[in-house]
């Protein structure tokens, strides 16, 4: 059962974000329908089929993954750090609420921001190119495992961060780089060996190729290997966030 | 003393090598306005945020109604409430919604009527539906109470609540304090003002350096420390006391046209008024003055300093 305390701070999590929509779910609608007018519909014609794929239909499932951890990491990050800055975390640290429940609320919202913000994008996507998804279930589970994975790390990179600069670190300088070079737009077997062994030892390209099999029912590696890879990031981020916010390190005096 | 609300049993709090609170020992009795006093620095606000569940105490043992604020958060949280110092507010929320959320926390569901007295009590009854980020600096304070109160805690740690706030609404918020206690809500003020303290406490406690430096009836205290000083205005200006006067450490004040005597808590001052009527001066008025709470505050943190050094 859950407590009246942690289904508020649910709600609210997921209010904040959807007050203010032109940031939070309109940019990357804008940003999706972009990505596929430029790769898909203007360039994908021209571009051979990639992995017996047309290429309009194989970005698909790397620019959903891209827009759930992105919203999920932002949400968890953005919204705590900005209580942190604001001083409204006392709020919740004078409050009965436990730890686990105060992170299960932060997690589930930015989950919730992740999948709505994934969900726009495969509606965008589905206007260009098709709306079957070959695996349905499958790809929700493992999308929503990777928004729990990528929310947690928000969460420990908002406890940890001093200011803007830093909870946009990962953002910029990881996960957009992890995603783009993780065989979003390009299959690991049109590289030469150095850059493929490069793609082999990124985690996120086994998470987005794990979504391709369970949207377009065919991929490199299949769904296993990105499927551990992303549960391992779950269990990892969701520890390190309980531990530090059980540690009471930079929240509590 | 009545059962304690809040007891701290050696509590010690160090941040690195400073102590900010020093085997701090300390009872609050149920159902008084409790004063912490004490300069910048002192602790207070630490040893509120150790009760409330914001510091996390290095030793000893914090208790609310008995039962232990670590072990036993979810109670003593539910207990207490707590008015920080600096002020904050959530700029996506209504001043309704902000209570409504606040409550949530705490696992209540804010009734209409509860919702409507606090709004009224704060005087924000036309802000209800208005975003925080466009209150007052005054509003946003008084909904900083509200927040607090929402869950009806037992007891309500204000830690500076009038700072910045201007002396009508000052006077409304102790009118406010004065009803809770009344109603049963113990209270534990902090506050730069001591007038502020002099006006609600019931009882005070001094804290300097860490160390609570004593715990008393805020009217004991009064008569235990403040003494009187009997000023003498004059027709004419004096150039030089008479020794009788002087003998008895009185001085001269407002270029000889005042004559002040101090007589510590417990003496009279028949023996000046004697001298005076003895020297016949010109008597033109006769006023005394208590020592306030003030300069009982300063005249113990100086014999706390002085024990110190």
């Amino acid at each position: 059962m859950i407590g009246l305390g942690t289904r508020t701070l649910f709600v609210k999590e997921v209010r904040r974000f959807l007050r203010v929509p032109g940031q939070t779910l309109l940019s990357p609608l804008v940003t999706t329908t972009l990505y596929f007018l430029v790769f898909g519909y203007s360039l994908g014609p021209r571009l051979r089929e990639v992995d017996g794929l047309p290429y309009a239909r194989y970005i698909v499932p790397g620019l959903v993954v891209l827009g759930v951890v992105t919203n999920a990491y932002l949400n968890s990050a953005s919204s705590l750090f900005v209580m942190k800055l604001q001083g409204t975390i006392v709020d919740l640290l004078i409050s009965p609420l436990s730890y686990g429940e105060i992170l299960g609320a932060f997690i589930a919202a930015a989950v919730t921001r992740g999948m709505i913000v994934g969900g726009i994008t495969w509606l965008v996507a589905g206007v260009f190119t098709s709306f079957h998804v070959a695996h349905p279930i499958a790809a929700l589970a493992l999308l929503v495992l990777a928004a729990v994975g990528f929310a947690g790390l928000g969460f420990m990179t908002a406890v940890w961060a001093g200011s803007f600069e830093q909870v946009n670190f990962f953002p910029t300088f990881v996960i957009t780089p992890l995603t783009f070079l993780g065989g979003v737009f390009y299959s690991a077997s049109m590289l030469p060996p150095t850059l493929r062994a490069f793609t082999l030892a990124n985690p996120v390209y086994y998470l987005v190729d794990a979504l391709r099999w369970t949207m377009l029912g065919a991929s490199g590696a299949g769904p296993l290997p990105g499927l551990l890879v992303t549960a391992g990031l779950a269990v990892a981020t969701l520890a390190g966030a309980y531990a530090m916010l059980s540690s009471g390190w930079k929240l509590r005096g | 003393m009545p059962e304690p609300v809040v007891s701290l049993r050696g509590v010690t709090k160090r941040y690195g090598r400073f102590t900010a609170l020093d085997a701090v020992d300390l009872d609050v009795p149920a159902g008084e306005i409790f004063a912490l006093l004490g300069p910048n620095g002192a602790g207070k606000t630490t040893l509120i945020g150790i009760v409330a569940g914001i510091v996390r105490a290095s030793q000893g043992r914090a208790a609310v109604l008995g039962r232990d604020v670590v072990a036993d958060y979810r109670f003593t949280r539910r207990a207490v409430g707590l008015v920080p110092q600096e002020i904050n507010f959530d700029p996506f929320f209504t001043v309704e919604e902000t209570l409504r959320i606040q409550a949530g926390y705490f696992g209540v569901r804010l009734p209409e009527a509860r919702l409507a007295e606090i709004l009224r009590a704060l005087d924000l009854e036309e802000k209800r539906h208005a975003n925080t980020r466009a209150l007052s600096g005054g509003m946003k304070r008084r909904l900083l109470i509200g927040k607090a109160l929402v869950h009806e805690p037992r007891v309500l740690f204000l830690d500076e609540p009038t700072a910045g706030v201007d002396v009508q609404l000052r006077q409304s918020l102790w009118a406010y304090v004065r009803v809770l206690r009344e109603r049963g809500t113990t209270i534990v003020l902090t506050t730069h003002y001591l007038e502020e303290a002099e006006e609600l406490a019931d009882r005070v406690a001094v804290i300097d350096h860490g160390r609570i430096l004593l715990v008393e009836q805020k009217d004991r205290l009064m008569e235990r420390y403040a003494g009187k000083t009997l000023r003498v205005s004059l027709g004419a200006p004096l150039a030089e006391l008479p020794p009788s006067l002087a003998a008895l450490g009185a001085r001269l004040e407002e270029g000889g046209l005042v004559v002040a005597v101090s007589a510590p808590p417990g003496t009279s001052f028949g023996p000046a008024l004697a001298a005076l009527a003895a020297a016949g001066l010109p008597v033109r008025d006769v006023e005394t003055q208590r020592m306030r709470l003030e300069d009982v505050f300063v005249s113990l943190l100086e014999r706390g300093a002085g024990r110190a050094a």
